[in-house]
């Protein structure tokens, strides 16, 4: 039986890990759709970032036009649905496993275009950052911490969800002989 | 209470959960800093422009359209990058003949010929000469649409000498006297490997090599969009028409 300090220290980690993935992918969004130099927050420039975002998706070589546009234009506001869906900390082992999922598709296309030899973006965080070793090694170490928090997560819940397996409950159960 | 608040005093004894709160919010600060930093570095030593992509003012005539448009694309590419040879076809001609045409966008080309293609820094050399009689324009289109063939035998001449009335070519091959073998060239890591043979033309693409390792200009094509003079971070790979057309009309909105 887990002892209390590494069944907290566990919980402790899944907390930091996961502000640390909201953080990443609100910070991600917020990257994609600033104003670019010389434009102030407005619809407008908001519209003028996900186009230049667009650019940078289209440099993958990758997708259709079609492709590009939906992309660039809804995977930034995803990007900020799932870092405030972590955040709030909600069906933490759905959010972690999309999370997971999503940083695992990034990270493929990502060394898969990297192995082409071809000098682009990566445009994770914006614009202006080159797609490298330096990236991708990043993108792994951000898959791995959300693998690590889906797992924890479903361990809690399967825990929670069957209280002998996680130790003597907190209150007295009433004997099935008891009577009344 | 919010959750994590509410998780927090539960995973810890009573009396000390302020104090551990305190550490594990500094741990989490520490956490998105760090992830963030590498993102801000990337981002800010781009945006903190080293390098004023102008044309140098001795420098031969190497554009599109009309300096007063609203928008600038400076373009570093090399002749021989097959990507390169794609976003001309498929990107840079239909954006002449659209948004430059009317006034719309002003483009700039810089040489940036890559080590690692044999006939670059030549084909750069032929395409400055031509510059200097004004047949820039041609020479580019003509090195562009025979990419294929003079890659495979070496022989840019015969296609550059197709592209202009007899008598400009006169005049480049007289510029070009003296500019055999290879011209310079970029290299790896920002370095830049001078043409064996130094000639009259090598001075205008060593300017251009010096302002593209700046940036810096690790492939090609690279660009930088300039918006009513404001430097947008370079990009660069492919972009298809549609895209930047699209980019553009969102910064002629503006």
């Amino acid at each position: 039986m887990k002892s209390d300090a590494q069944r907290k220290l566990g919980k402790t980690l899944l907390v930091l890990g996961r502000l640390a993935l909201a953080v990443i992918f609100l910070f991600a969004a917020y990257a994609k759709m600033k104003p670019q130099a010389g434009m102030n927050w407005s619809v407008a420039s908001v519209k003028t970032s996900l186009a230049m975002f667009a650019m940078g998706v289209d440099s993958y070589q990758l997708l259709s036009t079609a492709g590009v546009e939906f992309v660039s234009h809804w995977l930034p506001p995803f990007e900020l649905f799932l870092g405030l869906w972590l955040l709030t900390g909600i069906a933490l082992r759905y959010s972690a496993l999309v999370t997971a999922l999503l940083l695992g598709g990034f990270f493929a296309v990502q060394f898969h275009v990297y192995l082409q030899g071809k000098e682009i973006s990566c445009g994770c965080f914006g614009p202006g950052e080159r797609l490298g070793p330096l990236s991708l090694l990043r993108d792994a170490s951000f898959i791995l911490v959300a693998i690590a928090i889906a797992i924890g997560a479903f361990v809690v819940h399967r825990k929670r969800a069957t209280p002998a397996l996680s130790g003597p409950p907190a209150y007295p159960t009433a004997s099935p002989d008891r009577v009344g | 209470m919010i959750r994590p608040v509410r998780v927090l005093q539960e995973m810890m004894p009573r009396g000390n959960w302020q104090r551990r709160a305190a550490a594990f919010a500094g741990a989490t600060c520490l956490a998105a800093i760090l992830a963030a930093g590498s993102a801000l570095h990337a981002n800010t030593k781009n945006t903190q422009t080293h390098a004023k992509t102008a044309t140098p003012p001795s420098a031969p005539v190497k554009t599109y359209g009309s300096k007063n448009a609203q928008i600038r694309m400076e373009i570093f590419s090399d002749f021989q990058c097959p990507t390169c040879g794609n976003f001309y076809e498929s990107t840079l001609r239909p954006l002449i003949n659209d948004y430059v045409a009317s006034g719309k966008v002003y483009i700039v080309h810089h040489d940036f010929p890559l080590q690692m293609h044999a006939y670059s820094g030549q084909a750069a050399r032929w395409a400055t000469a031509a510059a200097e009689v004004g047949q820039f324009e041609s020479v580019e289109a003509a090195l562009y649409d025979n990419q294929a063939a003079w890659t495979a035998s070496g022989d840019l001449e015969k296609y550059v000498s197709t592209a202009m009335p007899a008598a400009d070519f006169k005049r480049i091959q007289k510029i070009m006297e003296g500019c055999e073998g290879p011209g310079p060239v970029a290299k790896g890591g920002g370095g830049i490997v001078p043409a064996p043979h130094a000639c009259s033309v090598d001075a205008y693409i060593l300017q251009d090599l010096a302002l593209g390792n700046q940036l810096p200009v690790t492939g090609t094509p690279t660009y930088v969009i300039y918006n009513k003079g404001q430097r947008l971070p370079a990009a660069s790979g492919m972009v298809s028409w549609p895209i930047l057309k699209n980019f553009f009309d969102s910064l002629l909105a503006q």
